[in-house]
């Protein structure tokens, strides 16, 4: 169906495709994987003519294709999902699927008959029933992404890119979306899937494609490989390299953090946890579990319900962010660019904000001193930034989050609490953070660690909380923190979860 | 560090280098001045100019800091009107009470701005309708009171506007003292750090221990502030406290803040730059007057500016 010979994109300083060659079959799932910049995207938007190519060539549908717009390769039947949904909130489902392409009558209004009748028609196709008369802003997620791919049916699609469309959906809906996919797939439609997880690359790819460093790794059939050769592919490097070892902490001393029966309605249901220091503790669980609420929840960002949070032999119940970080308290957010980075304000005032005060003399600000630590940690994080008073927002995600590892551990003397700290960002800093982590916690912070990335939780933790629907359903320790035992506890009813702990 | 001397000014005074536009127009107005009207380039005009740019200056000052911390306040020219006609009421009744009575009108607009900043915290609901609101009550309560110009203040209270000191007029300096120390607090200190955190992002800034509120608070009260001073200002220039003199005044503040390079929306900008949008308008209007030209066409030549000054931040602000 598509077919790309050599293709080479260069941008300026970077070669973001190096003579790729890829191609893609009617009737499969074709998994395009690779860590960030490996030039998904760029092979993604090349297919999709929003890149020309600078060398190589293009076939679709047996014939030499050349796009020169979006537009043309739309026509050819190219759709491409991308992972931001852009849909109108305010307007109807049939509205959204048929969206400047609306059925009309004699009269040139909208023939609104038809285009709810050949709505109903197309999710028929798709075995997916939602009221096409509902407002797109009533719906859930992952109804929202099935009127996204209803809209690609709507001209004839040849060709379906799905840029990791499970980012937001929970694990049922997401097998929910693979039906779907199969479907299209067994129609003959080339679908080629984007995605970062490899359990649902098993699941649904019938081939994938590695890419890294805008190379091409290698392409091969899903019966080939198992997990780890694919893990391999990937990250070019082996597993057991990329985390550094683990220290079992002291558990004598008394905890750094003690919480006891946290609540923090609705997310938050009875959470009760130790953590010492030099510990990493981990909170696992799936998209929505809650993990992020106990996080906001201890430290004060949102109010708590009932339950107790002491620091050390303090008890700690008048919760603020302010308050948190004067006890010693860091949070490392999930989102850095909305709830991190203040994007506006140069790396020193970024690195300062939580510890202002400290800063603070007679006569205002001491911007020198200020300026100074700033300096000390992009040297301790080796942060590619050209100096402390340059701004954040051009940095890449890896340097982002290690100034916000250098707001916090300068910040932060007892706890630290990290929600996703490698979300997005490439396998080489990756690596780095993980190092980070473990000094850290060697030089005694207590640190709490939430990731999705199951690898990262077994690599790193000695202790993991799983969590689920706002309880925990679990804790495993040393030996039994394999990715199965957290899942099982991660996708459990509560009761039976409860038995097998006791 | 081999910084040359004007290089070094911009760098220390943190001047966004975008308002070189702001500059060149200024250039241009001046230039204009001295080839077109032989009044326009003297010491004493352009005394003059800073003496009457005080009003426009205040006000912008507190329009400003709303607009670092990400707000808006529409409700500067019912503040101004209303403080003109609290002070000119009170003194003409007590004129014993003239000195108290300017702290007393400033600390009169500080209440209002701090109910605007209160409501729009406590309600969620945007500034520009909270503020609204105020200006429309204000503006309300102004008029059932009276129509005409009313009240009085003692003759030598318009040395404020008027005076001068080694030639230069008192109101001017207060207005550059101003400036200068909101810039301080701005760039120095921990709460002037703080605007631009919570204009830029008030969750980050919230969960870097930043209370918000409280900036939010200072701002509008700021606003009040700022806005009552440039009450205090025209009751000196008029004597009398006016229902209708701030009408102009609160689209009027925002002008030089956009001109000046702040951004709607927060967590940018400089008050130098404003200072600098407000003598530009001000210069540019007192040399369209000695041309003749009326204040419509000046409207227009002023939005003109506007949309100028503004494209070339959006230009540049994507090339860098």
């Amino acid at each position: 169906m598509i077919r790309l010979d050599g293709i080479s994109k260069i941008f300026p300083g970077v070669k973001s495709l190096d003579n790729v060659t890829f191609e893609s079959v009617a009737g499969e799932v074709h998994a395009l994987l690779g860590e960030n910049g490996a030039g998904k995207s760029t092979l993604i938007k090349t297919v999709s003519g929003a890149y020309i190519p600078d060398e190589g060539t293009i076939h679709f549908d047996g014939k030499k294709r050349k796009w020169n717009s979006p537009k043309e390769a739309k026509d050819a039947g190219i759709h491409i999902i991308y992972q931001e949904l852009v849909l109108f909130h305010e307007l109807s489902v049939a509205e959204n699927i048929f969206i400047g392409k609306a059925p009309l009558t004699r009269f040139g209004t909208i023939d609104y008959k038809t285009m709810y009748e050949r709505a109903d028609e197309i999710l028929d196709r798709l075995g997916h029933h939602i009221n096409v008369q509902a407002l797109v802003k009533s719906l859930s997620v992952a109804d929202q992404q099935m009127v996204e791919i209803a809209k690609a049916l709507v001209g004839e699609t040849k060709l379906l890119v799905l840029d990791e469309p499970t980012a937001v959906i929970s694990g049922r809906e997401a097998e929910l979306l693979f039906e779907r996919i199969k479907l299209l797939r067994d129609e003959g439609v080339c679908i080629i899937y984007i995605s970062h997880r490899l359990e649902e690359i098993f699941s649904i790819a019938d081939r994938v494609t590695v890419l890294k460093d805008g190379q091409l790794v290698g392409t091969r059939s899903i019966e080939e490989l198992d997990r780890d050769q694919l893990v391999g592919m990937m990250v070019g490097r082996e597993l057991k390299d990329i985390f550094p070892p683990k220290r079992i902490p002291s558990l004598e001393a008394a905890p750094v953090l003690t919480v006891r029966n946290l609540c923090a309605l609705p997310k938050v249901r009875d959470v009760s946890f130790d953590l010492h220091a030099g510990e990493i503790l981990g909170i696992a669980g799936l998209v929505g579990a809650g993990r992020s609420e106990v996080a906001h929840a201890v430290f004060g960002s949102i109010p708590r319900s009932s339950g107790t949070v002491s620091l050390g032999s303090e008890d700690f119940n008048t919760p603020s962010p302010r308050a948190s970080i004067d006890r010693g308290l860091g949070f490392l957010t999930e989102d850095r660019k909305e709830e991190g980075l203040m994007m506006l304000l140069d790396t020193s005032a970024n690195i300062s904000a939580p510890v202002l005060p400290e800063f603070t003399t007679a006569t205002g600000l001491d911007r020198a001193h200020e300026i100074q630590v700033a300096r000390d940690e992009i040297d301790r994080f080796r942060i590619a930034v050209p100096g402390p008073e340059s701004g954040v927002s051009k940095l890449s995600g890896g340097n982002q989050q290690k100034v916000l590892f250098g707001r916090w551990t300068r910040a932060c003397r007892r706890v630290l609490i990290l929600d996703e700290p490698t979300r997005g960002i490439d396998v080489g800093a990756k690596v780095e953070i993980y190092e980070i982590i473990r000094q850290l916690a060697d030089d005694g912070l207590g640190i709490l660690l939430i990731s999705s990335e199951l690898p990262e939780i077994v690599g790193l933790c000695t202790r993991v909380l799983v969590m689920r629907e706002g309880f925990v359903t679990g804790e495993v320790e040393g030996s039994r923190i394999v990715e199965e035992t957290i899942m099982r506890y991660a996708t459990a009813e509560r009761e039976s979860a409860a038995l097998d702990v006791a | 560090m081999a910084y040359s001397k004007s290089r070094y000014l911009v760098r220390r005074l943190q001047l966004d280098p975008s308002l070189i536009i702001v500059i060149l127009l200024l250039a241009i107005v001046v230039i204009s001045g001295f080839v077109l009207s032989d009044r326009f380039g003297t010491t004493r005009n352009f005394m003059n100019v800073l003496e009457q740019s005080s009003g426009l200056g205040f006000a912008s000052i507190g329009q400003a800091m709303v607009v670092i911390v990400g707000g808006i306040d529409l409700s500067i020219g019912a503040v101004v009107t209303a403080s003109t006609i609290f002070m000119a009421a009170i003194v003409d009744l007590h004129p014993g009470l003239m000195i108290p009575m300017i702290f007393g009108t400033l600390l009169f607009g500080a209440m209002i701005g701090f109910c605007n900043g209160y409501i729009t915290i406590k309600t969620g609901v945007h500034p520009l309708i909270v503020t609204l609101g105020t200006a429309s009550i204000l503006n309300g309560s102004v008029l059932i009171y009276t129509l005409q110009p009313t009240g009085g203040v003692p003759y030598w209270f318009e040395e404020f506007a008027y005076g001068r000191i080694w030639n230069v007029p008192i109101s001017g300096l207060v207005m550059l003292l101003c400036f200068a120390l909101v810039w301080l607090f701005l760039r120095y200190f921990q709460a002037g750090r703080a605007f631009y955190a919570v204009g830029g992002n008030p969750e980050a800034a919230r969960l870097s221990g930043i209370q918000s509120n409280r900036i939010i608070l200072l701002a509008y009260s700021a606003s009040g502030f700022f806005a009552a001073l440039a009450g205090v200002y025209f009751v000196s220039r008029t004597g009398v406290g006016d229902p209708r003199i701030g009408d102009p005044i609160t689209l009027a503040s925002i002008t030089p803040v956009i001109i000046g390079g702040l951004i709607l929306g927060g967590g940018k900008g400089n008050v130098l730059g404003v200072l600098l949008g407000v003598i530009l308008i001000s210069l540019l209007s007192n040399l369209l007057n000695y041309m003749n030209i009326s204040t419509f066409i000046q409207w227009v030549i002023q939005g003109v500016i506007i949309i100028i000054a503004v494209s070339v931040y959006v230009h540049k602000g994507k090339k860098l």
